[in-house]
């Protein structure tokens, strides 16, 4: 293989870190919140708002059931809007991101439903807020499973990158089927599988290690 | 301390409304441990729940300390939440924090500083005998143990109230005991006000000074301990206390007919209860020696309610029907609780 072609390798492979971590960072950001607030508005929970649930509820339901190629391509004048262009690394940041947001909602919810609801009630006997029932009771307990989810959603998302590639995204999707495929390089079709592998499982033992430490059950 | 009036509860199920609790008043004192026991789906729970709002009746006023826990706002309720403890029957501790950040989160939730909640932490723990088990986690705790950091955390605000909701329910009866002695000593330390719930009548005996019966929804029956175990009036109150004390005739008697008013040539059947300084009285042996009576012991039982000794004996007095009356108004004289069985035939049971 070439100098050229490692270049390319190298960084196709930084393309798709990037791409993945600040998607990750932004469906973090806007994606916990919404696992709280749709777990917390729930019938008989601390903030109790049934109209709001159900509205969050479908729209989560609704960009969970698009799939990510058609949501790609649909947001384009979205992703134009914010970043200016529909075609490169950054611009599939926004589609990555929108895709990841309800998953990691989903996903919070479902981690902070395991918590025993008799703690949430031990709390608000000793006087909490629901802010501090979030913040110091169901967030530290559900952590665990938190992380477990969060994994599963970068994986997702190195997924969902290499599918960003096929509308111009970059990284290691795009140079697999521009080099790979289309020019018939089987030798790059490996690299860049062997590397996705790679990438899938340094970030699957990271997520288990780290659910493993933070899990004191 | 605690004054509950009227209060109702009434939940909407599926199927319509469900009712809870139908209009509950109780007065529970400054210092007194105070024990709620029903059978399940009496509304105990609902009605431990409601003395710090985790429950709010739909009718009714919780005065806790001369504060309508019923009209506060959210953030005053919070504040008089603070000055509550509670402990619970699955514990409900926080998996991912040690011993001793359990103990400091309501400490937390005031506002104090590190020291303090150092401090106060460490004492807490002393206090509750865990002081070796600070940086462990809940999980690696027995139930006991688990229920002393829960104890202790319900102490760390300085509450004015305990409340034990089935506290000691899902732990073994030899560590049920040695909680139940460590709530009574803060009760006589602290002179905390404790309220209990449970469905173990055990419970009731080793530490309560006043009980309130519950049934469906409803208090049935309340009193001093020693008066509801001697003297029980309900039929669901006589079958909580059949659990320690036997109030059923013995199976021996159970096949014996027996005449309410005296036969000829008959025994007379009684069943004696004593409690307190009576206990100690030789109240039988005086009795035969007086009047001329045989009095044979068909049953008996002795225990303490805490440290009043308490009895049941069923006696079976033969003699002439005139020492068998003048035995029995001797014995009405006397501090006891007395409850003619019946007459019955002599020889009529193989056992006399």
């Amino acid at each position: 293989m070439s100098q050229e072609m490692l270049v390319l390798l190298v960084n196709a492979f930084w393309e798709t870190t990037y791409m993945v971590a600040i998607s990750t960072i932004i469906s973090i950001v806007l994606g916990v919140p919404l696992g709280v607030i749709l777990v917390t508005t729930d019938k008989g929970h601390i903030l109790e708002n049934l109209s709001l649930n159900r509205v969050l509820g479908s729209i989560v339901n609704a960009a969970r059931s698009t799939p990510f190629i058609i949501l790609m391509v649909a947001i384009i004048p979205v992703t134009r809007l914010i970043v200016g262009t529909s075609i490169g690394t950054d611009a599939a940041i926004v589609p990555l991101s929108i895709a990841a947001i309800p998953f990691v909602g989903r996903i919070v919810e479902a981690a902070l439903k395991e918590v025993d609801f008799g703690l949430v009630e031990a709390a608000q006997a000793m006087g909490a807020s629901p802010r501090e029932i979030i913040t110091k009771v169901l967030i530290p307990e559900a952590m665990p499973s938190i992380v477990l989810g969060l994994t599963l959603t970068i994986i997702s998302l190195i997924g969902y990158s290499a599918m960003a590639g096929a509308i111009g995204g970059g990284g290691l999707g795009d140079l697999a089927i521009r080099y790979g495929y289309q020019r018939f390089r089987a030798d790059i079709m490996l690299a860049t599988v062997v590397i996705l592998i790679a990438q899938v499982q340094i970030v699957q033992s990271g997520g288990d290690y780290l659910a493993r430490r933070l899990n004191k059950r | 301390m605690i004054k509950l009036s009227n209060i109702e509860k009434i939940y909407k199920g599926s199927n319509g409304l469900v009712p809870a609790l139908n209009g509950v008043s109780l007065e529970i004192r400054q210092g007194e441990v105070f024990g709620i026991i029903g059978q399940s789906g009496a509304g105990k729970s609902t009605l431990i729940r409601c003395i710090n709002m985790l429950e709010r009746p739909t009718k009714g006023s919780v005065l806790v300390d001369n504060q309508d826990l019923t009209t506060l706002s959210e953030s005053k309720l919070r504040a008089a939440r603070k000055k509550i403890g509670m402990i619970f029957q699955h514990f409900n501790l926080l998996s991912s924090r040690t011993v001793f950040d359990n103990v400091a989160f309501p400490l937390e939730l005031a506002g104090c500083s590190k020291a303090e909640i150092a401090k106060e932490v460490n004492h807490l723990l002393e206090l509750v005998g865990l002081a070796d088990k600070k940086d462990n986690y809940p999980a690696q705790l027995s139930g006991g143990q688990k229920q002393r950091v829960g104890i202790a955390r319900a102490l760390a605000n300085h509450p004015k109230v305990l409340l034990c909701d089935e506290a000691t329910s899902a732990l073994d009866p030899q560590t049920t005991k040695s909680i139940l002695k460590l709530l009574k000593d803060i009760n006589q330390k602290l002179k905390l006000t404790i309220v209990l719930i449970t469905h173990e009548m055990h419970v009731i005996k080793e530490i309560c000074d006043r009980v309130a019966v519950i049934e469906n929804g409803l208090i049935i029956e309340q009193g001093n301990v020693i008066e509801i175990f001697t003297k029980p009036q309900a039929a669901t109150t006589r079958e909580f206390i059949s659990s320690i004390i036997n109030h059923d005739l013995p199976e021996i008697l159970a096949e014996t007919k027996f005449s309410p008013t005296p036969l000829p040539d008959s025994n007379l059947v009684l069943r004696l209860s004593f409690f307190g300084h009576s206990a100690e009285e030789p109240v039988i042996s005086s009795m035969i020696r007086r009047f001329n009576v045989d009095a044979s012991i068909l049953y008996g039982n002795i225990d303490h309610i805490q440290s009043t000794p308490f009895g049941t004996l069923i006696v079976e007095l033969s003699g002439t029907q005139t020492n068998i009356q003048n035995a029995l108004n001797y014995l009405q004289t006397r501090e006891l609780g007395i409850e003619v069985i019946g007459y019955v035939a002599r020889n009529a049971r193989a056992a006399g």
